[in-house]
């Protein structure tokens, strides 16, 4: 995975009411952007950049961090905390700890922490009454056990922490570069999403206020927007994203290679569900390394006790991809239920889960 | 000021009574809008289903079906060709849509609104949506209470805009609508993976439209689209 250079600076965390937070982030961001041009506001003091790029460039890693500390000294006249480690959750942690983390030791890193550095207290709480004190601890968990124990949210901690995912939900202000790009007066990537051959009509003014109402009545996270990116399952290739936030709006014109072939699920579960399959002689069906069943699936459990005869299934379709920097490797199947409900499930770290309905 | 609000009465009180129009007169007469601006385009296989071959504005639409049977994509492939011609769309209530499958039955995902969540206040949400889009498709989180969906129709009126709500049986619409669809059957054809899923829909209506024809449709097909049988 990707070494990360977390650049935390205090001071610009908290927004002071006279807007100079805002400036400031914003020169910073500039200043830091001139050094490295993947250089990214994850939110209101916190900056990332990948190191390898700048690293060749000034000639070590050492001589980047001079460089972003200077930089940082020289625009906001504090010193940053620094910290490098591979992916976004890693790296934050590593800045507030000011560490080096050398490639390759971010999971071992990873699982020496205390529970507390997911933010959650009620998870921590029951989790020390279990006797497990590290995510280590609680990453060795079966995926199946959290699903039972804790809500849905705790399965994405746990994927965190078992190193499946690489920053949590709620780590980036993913309004930010929106509210960055309209200091600096540029237009607003509404008027860019929603143009009609590049014009922008009555239409488009009244769908606009129509989604400023429903914010308003719901708040900030209830109005989104879709696009397309590329991916190969329907689950990597959709996103979702707050209306009003910066996205990247490509359409996935070009094949993918190896991309789930159409018709895709209606419903995609931004949360998947684990779920087991079980043979006739209700053994479980699991995937081998070789991407093949250990048997016919014949049944289908969920975590709540609903279980469901399968008629008909199709697959295992591996897909071996690079994510981040680690092999992760999946198969999808689909399946047909007696009820005539079609569903598509994914194989991943030797677990079922419930990714897609085609209703 | 005061002499012409005088004026205006007076006019009012002592107009003659209006002309009335001969029947030969009335019959030619037509709406100044015309019938195409207030329909709104339907997708191939539906056109040849629904009287007009559009989905008239401020008419409300419902599409009931069991879980798992294709209600999601037939209610989706009712806005594919409106937004694919450049309408506004909005989606209340479905929680986890599925962005490439709403692609793949045609929908121009640049004018669609999600909101996936809206935590009981769907209603709310809808009526909101419903000033500012042309096609407004809401799955309710719960059973639709009467007055809900009285005043939602009411505005949909209003507003000429059309609106689809999407259920399943035992939660019904529970107002009579302009047209509505009802899966009676879904079956899957499948090689060495799903290719497409047949649906047998009842297409009914009130006023001018059909009578209850069942029909055949495959949603969605092996390109992800509605079609035709």
């Amino acid at each position: 995975m990707e070494q990360l250079l977390a650049i935390w600076v205090e001071p610009l965390s908290l927004e002071q009411p006279d807007g100079s937070t805002l400036r400031d982030t914003l020169a910073l961001f500039d200043a830091l952007d001139a050094l490295c041009p993947f250089t990214e506001a994850v939110r209101l003091g916190l900056y990332v950049l990948p190191l390898r790029a700048p690293s060749r460039f000034l000639g070590g890693d050492d001589a980047v961090l001079r460089a972003v500390r200077q930089v940082v000294l020289d625009v906001v006249g504090v010193s940053p905390k620094l910290g490098v480690a591979e992916g976004l959750f890693c790296a934050e942690l590593a800045a507030h700890r000011e560490l080096v983390v050398p490639l390759g030791a971010s999971d071992a890193f990873r699982r020496a922490q205390p529970l507390d550095v997911l933010g959650r207290k009620d998870l921590t709480t029951t989790c020390q009454r279990l006797g497990l004190y590290t995510l280590g601890a609680f990453a060795d968990l079966e995926p199946a056990r959290v699903a039972e124990r804790f809500n849905k949210h705790a399965l994405m901690l746990h994927r965190v922490a078992r190193g499946e995912l690489a920053e949590l939900e709620d780590q980036r202000d993913v309004r930010l570069a929106q509210r960055l790009a309209r200091l600096r007066g540029e237009s607003g990537l509404f008027e860019e999403q929603s143009g009609f051959f590049g014009q922008r009509g009555a239409a488009d003014d009244r769908a606009e206020a129509a989604a400023h109402r429903v914010r308003r009545r719901l708040g900030p996270q209830a109005v989104a927007v879709a696009s397309l990116r590329g991916g190969r399952s329907p689950e990597d290739r959709a996103t979702l994203v707050p209306w009003g936030s910066p996205v990247a709006n490509v359409r996935d014109a070009a094949p993918w290679p190896g991309q789930l072939a159409a018709p895709s699920p209606a419903t995609t579960l931004a949360h998947p569900v684990p779920l087991q399959l079980r043979d006739d002689a209700n053994r479980p069906v699991m995937l081998s390394a070789r991407g093949a069943l250990s048997g016919e699936p014949a049944h289908v459990l969920f975590s709540s006790p609903l279980r469901r005869e399968i008629v008909w299934y199709a697959g295992p379709w591996p897909l071996v991809e690079r994510w981040w920097s680690r092999r992760r490797r999946r198969a999808h199947l689909q399946l047909v239920l007696t009820t005539g409900e079609a569903l598509l499930a994914v194989a991943e770290s030797s677990r079922w889960w419930l990714v897609g309905i085609y209703d | 000021m005061t002499t012409i609000g005088y004026s205006y009465e007076h006019m009012f009180a002592f107009s003659p009574p209006r002309p009335s129009l001969s029947p030969e007169l009335l019959a030619r007469l037509r709406p100044v809008s015309l019938a195409k601006s207030r329909t709104l385009p339907l997708d191939e296989p539906w056109r040849a289903l629904v009287p007009g071959g559009g989905l008239r504005r401020g008419s409300t639409v419902a599409v009931e079906a069991p879980v798992g049977w294709g209600g999601l994509s037939l209610a989706i492939s009712l806005v594919a060709e409106a937004s694919a011609q450049g309408h506004w769309v909005a989606v209340v209530g479905v929680d986890d849509p599925g962005i490439v499958a709403i692609a793949e039955l045609g929908v121009d995902l640049r004018r669609v609104l999600f909101v996936p969540r809206p935590r009981g206040a769907w209603a709310e949400a809808s009526a909101d949506l419903l000033d500012g889009v042309d096609l407004v498709l809401v799955r309710p989180s719960s059973r639709t209470g009467f007055g809900a969906a009285r005043r939602l129709m009411d505005r949909v009126r209003e507003r000429g805009t059309v609106l689809i709500a999407l259920s399943e049986p035992r939660t019904a619409w529970p107002l009579p609508v302009d047209l509505s669809f009802r899966v009676t059957r879904a079956e899957w054809v499948a090689s060495t993976r799903l290719d497409a899923r047949y649906l047998t829909v009842l297409v009914s209506g009130r006023g001018e439209a059909v009578r209850g024809v069942e029909r055949v449709v495959v949603v969605p097909n092996r390109r992800g689209r509605a079609e035709a049988t």
